[in-house]
Parts: C-alpha cells; structure tokens; sequence
C-alpha cells in the first residue's frame, strides 16, 4: 500500500476566505460625494463587521464578555499568503469582511457606489498581488443593472474569477425577476455565482432571528437558512433553467442541509410541479447541480454519516473545501481532508472541483479548462 | 393480462370531455372521452396508489424559452390530475408530467355498435 496523500500533496483551494475592507481602504476607489462620507469614517475606531454608516450590524443587543476567541482580520494580501500557507491553502477565493452585510444598506445610489469601489480595490489591492489569491466582482443587490456594468467591466480581468452575491439580511432574494441582468451577465461572462451571507438582525429572511437572545442561537441559523431561502427563490423562479449555463454556490451554511432542501422540494414537486412549470426536471435535478462549500463543516460523532450526507446529493463532484479565514468559526482544511472520503474524492472535494468551478489551473490562472458549464455532472 | 374486450358501456354514456372509473373484472378502469377519442387508464396511481382517474381532467401549465418564460395554459381537457396529491397525467400517452420517465400503461379502446370496449 503506498503512503497516504498528505494536504501538501494536493492543491487545496479555499472557497471562502475574507479580507478587511475598511472605509478607510475602500475610500480612495470611492465616488464622489460618498468618497466624503467614507473618510469621515476613520474617525470611527474598527469593530468587526460593524461600523455605523458603513456596514451597520444590527445583531449587537446581546452581551458582550471577556474571555473567548478573538475576532481577527487580515489587512495585506503577505499577511493573507503567510497565515493561508500555514495551514496548506493553495488558492483563496477573496470576499470581503464589512461589506458582506451591503444589502442591509437603504440607499441604492450609495450601495451600489460602495460595490463598485470594492471592485476597484480588491482588483487593485489583492488580486494575485500574492500567487492564488482570487477576486469575485462583488455586486449590490439593491441596483441590478449597475451590478451588470460591473461584471462586464471586471469580466475578463485576470484575477477575477466570478460573481459575489450578498445575502446579509437581504430583502429582495436572489432569483427574483428584477436580478435577472446580473444572472444575464454572469451567464455570458461564463463567470460562477457564490452566495454569501452573515449574522444580522433585519426585518427579512430569516426574519425570526430576533427571537433569539444569543449569538449561539442566531449564528446556529441565518446562513443555512439564508442559503436555502434564496436557492428556493431561485428554483421558484426558474434561474437553473432560464440561465442553465451559470454556475451557482452556496457558502459557509456547511453541507448537512442540502438532502434536508432537495427531499423536501421534491416531496412539495409532487403536488405543486404546476406552479413551476418551467422546472424540466424534480427540484433535487438542480439542486444537485448546485456547488456548495464547506465550512463550517459538520463534525458529527461518526464521520461517515457526513460523507454519507455528501453521497445524498451527489456532493462529491460539487462540494468544494472552504476555511472562512480568518473568522471565529474558521475550519483548518484537515477537517475535511480527514473525512473517509476515496482519495479521488477527496482531492476533488479539497481542490479540484474548485478549479474547474472557476476554471483555473493549479496556480489560479483563468480559462484553463474551458469545460461547458455544468459538465462536472 | 386482459386479452378479451370488455364493454365499457355505452358511448352516450361518455359524452365528449367526460370520464368514468368501470370496473372489469378486478380491473378499476378509468374511460375518458378527449375531443371525441377514447382512452383508457388503470385507476391506480404510481405514487402512493390513490385512485387516480377519479381526479380531475382539465389542462395545465406551461412555461418554456418559447412561451418567454410566461405561463400559458395549455392542452385544456386532457391532464388528468390525481386526486390525492395532484400529480398530472397526459390523458392520451399515460405520461407523468413531473416525471416524464413514468409513464403508466394505456388499455386499448375501441367503439363498436355504439358500445366502448376496452382491453
Ligand atoms: S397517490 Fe396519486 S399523487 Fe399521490
């Protein structure tokens, strides 16, 4: 028997890792008159993802103690590269810090000002400034058509490599009708979607998190549940259907509730496929088609239970490491390198479905595959 | 196996956009009249074997590149939905709408002196 493959033997690609987006660096890329408003913010000592007027968390009504783990940021893209090589990462997909809760922001003209100068920065500051690491062409929910001139903007730009799309207490979901130019855009810049969402306490989905009176109880719910709400609308709406050559991936929700989403639409596809009758085939079709990343990954009591899980959905092809470094609830890649998964699986659930997701070789240049979309199935 | 032909009953007994479950046999068939053709179901669903041909016939929607993504409403009187928990089926091919690759198996019908047989 030959040794068994360690994490460096492999490329690991990191789905989910997130950067320091503060005011102050977003201000120099900013339009004017917000480029104002964003200086004035220096004033404003860092807290994490909350600063008044910028990335307002309205999750901050519980206590606060001593004690704990600390609430960490990485500020330059040698600081990213040194703490990502000590755990093995090879390729890190960038998403921000603050800006994950844009969508809670009311005025459109500043959100979407806010989206674009984010573009300008990450593209500028972090884009293979380091080997590998990654930008997605963040677009605000709240204008549609500014999130389309983004990506046709940034679409062929080296050191991005696809489509973010916020869900921190997002109203309107994604896959409602009025997002359809950004899902248009993607689709014809052959860019991937990631969805990605984070603690907040909104009058929208999933709205009852203001019932909860700890972190533990609201953080143990809003990303799962935000993911699920928004891949329901984009299933009611038909997105895998009416753009069946985009890439689409739910981030930091974990993996248990995939089986748990695809079961349940099918059961409801028995009586209702009417109301949805652009759907070619069951809910759990698309479902299955869908990418997915893994942290924070489960840690049931026996392991083979969560590659059993993964085996429900087909998941070996679409599921695709991710450690959310450097935040609280980050996981080290061996969690998931140790799953009882085959070593083909796991060298495709640790890296590879990732390069062909984003169509990358093993250093993160783009449009090495030039696979059709969806052929991983 | 049901090689003889049965009488299903009268043709004025099926006027045009009607069905009815007859029993031959052991056999629950369900008879429908489409526009002046007949066909015939087994009366048991793939589902959960409720008693499908008691549901109702109507059309059903559709919403493709074609229609623009709109619903349209389309082949009005031969969907024939289970009564139970409304899976559709194509009256005329025994295809189930939400799973094309099910398709439940037709009896051949034919009118002979004014009788529908069955088999
Ligand atoms: S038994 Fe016919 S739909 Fe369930």
């Amino acid at each position: 028997m030959g040794k068994r493959e360690s994490l460096q033997d492999m490329v690991v690609v990191d789905l989910d890792v997130h950067v320091n987006d503060t005011p102050t660096e977003l201000a120099p890329y900013m339009d004017m008159p917000w480029r104002k408003s964003l200086e004035h913010l220096k004033n404003v000592p860092w807290r994490y993802l909350s600063i008044p007027g910028y990335s307002p968390n309205f999750a901050e009504n519980i206590p606060l103690w001593p004690g704990g783990n600390d609430r960490m940021n990485v500020d330059s893209p040698a600081q990213m590269k040194k703490e990502l090589s000590a755990i093995h990462v090879d390729i890190a997909i960038l998403f921000p810090d603050h800006l994950l809760g844009i969508p809670v922001l009311p005025q459109k003209e500043y959100a979407a000002a806010l989206a674009r100068a984010y573009n300008a920065w990450i593209l500028d500051k972090w884009c293979d400034k380091e080997e590998g690491l990654k930008g997605l062409i963040m677009v605000a929910p709240q204008d549609p058509e500014d999130g389309a001139r983004e990506i046709e903007k940034y679409k062929n730009e080296e050191g991005i490599v696809g489509v973010y799309l916020p869900c921190t207490g997002l109203d309107t979901l994604w896959g409602h009708v009025k997002y359809d130019p950004i899902f248009a855009a993607a689709e014809s810049a052959g860019l991937p979607v990631l969805l990605h969402a984070a603690t907040t306490l909104v009058p929208h989905f999933p709205f009852n998190l203001h019932q909860y009176e700890t972190f533990f109880a609201q953080h143990s719910f809003v990303h799962s549940f935000s993911m699920m709400a928004n891949m329901l609308k984009m299933i009611e709406t038909g997105v895998p259907v009416r753009f069946p050559n985009i890439k689409i991936c739910f981030t930091e929700s974990g993996v248990s509730w995939v089986p748990f989403i695809m079961m349940r639409l099918d059961k409801e596809y028995v009586e209702n496929r009417r109301d949805i009758p652009f759907l070619e085939h069951p809910p759990s079709y698309y479902v299955k088609k869908f990418f997915y990343a893994t942290q924070p990954i489960e840690e049931p009591d026996n392991p083979k239970h969560l590659v059993q899980l993964i085996e429900m959905f087909e998941g070996e092809t679409q599921t695709m490491f991710a450690s959310d470094w450097p935040h609280h609830d980050f996981d080290h890649p061996r969690e998931v390198f140790n799953l009882p998964f085959s070593e083909e699986v796991r060298r495709n659930i640790m890296g590879e479905n990732a390069l062909r997701f984003f169509d990358i070789d093993s250093v993160g240049r783009r449009n090495k595959f030039k696979i059709e979309t969806n052929t991983t199935k | 196996m049901m090689p003889d032909e049965n009488v299903a009953g009268n043709v004025e007994d099926f006027p045009v956009g009607s069905h009815k479950v007859i029993k031959i046999g052991k056999r629950e068939i369900g008879v429908f009249n489409v526009d002046g053709a007949f066909y015939a179901l087994p009366n048991i669903c793939p589902h959960q074997v409720g008693p499908l041909c008691q549901g109702k016939v109507s059309g059903t929607l559709v919403a493709n590149k074609d229609t623009n993504w709109k619903r349209t409403w389309d082949r009005e009187g031969e969907i024939l939905a289970c009564p139970w928990h409304r899976l559709e089926f194509n009256i005329k091919t025994g295809e189930c709408l939400a799973y094309p690759e099910v398709k439940i198996r037709s009896y051949n019908v034919k009118i002979e002196e004014g009788k529908v047989k069955v088999w």
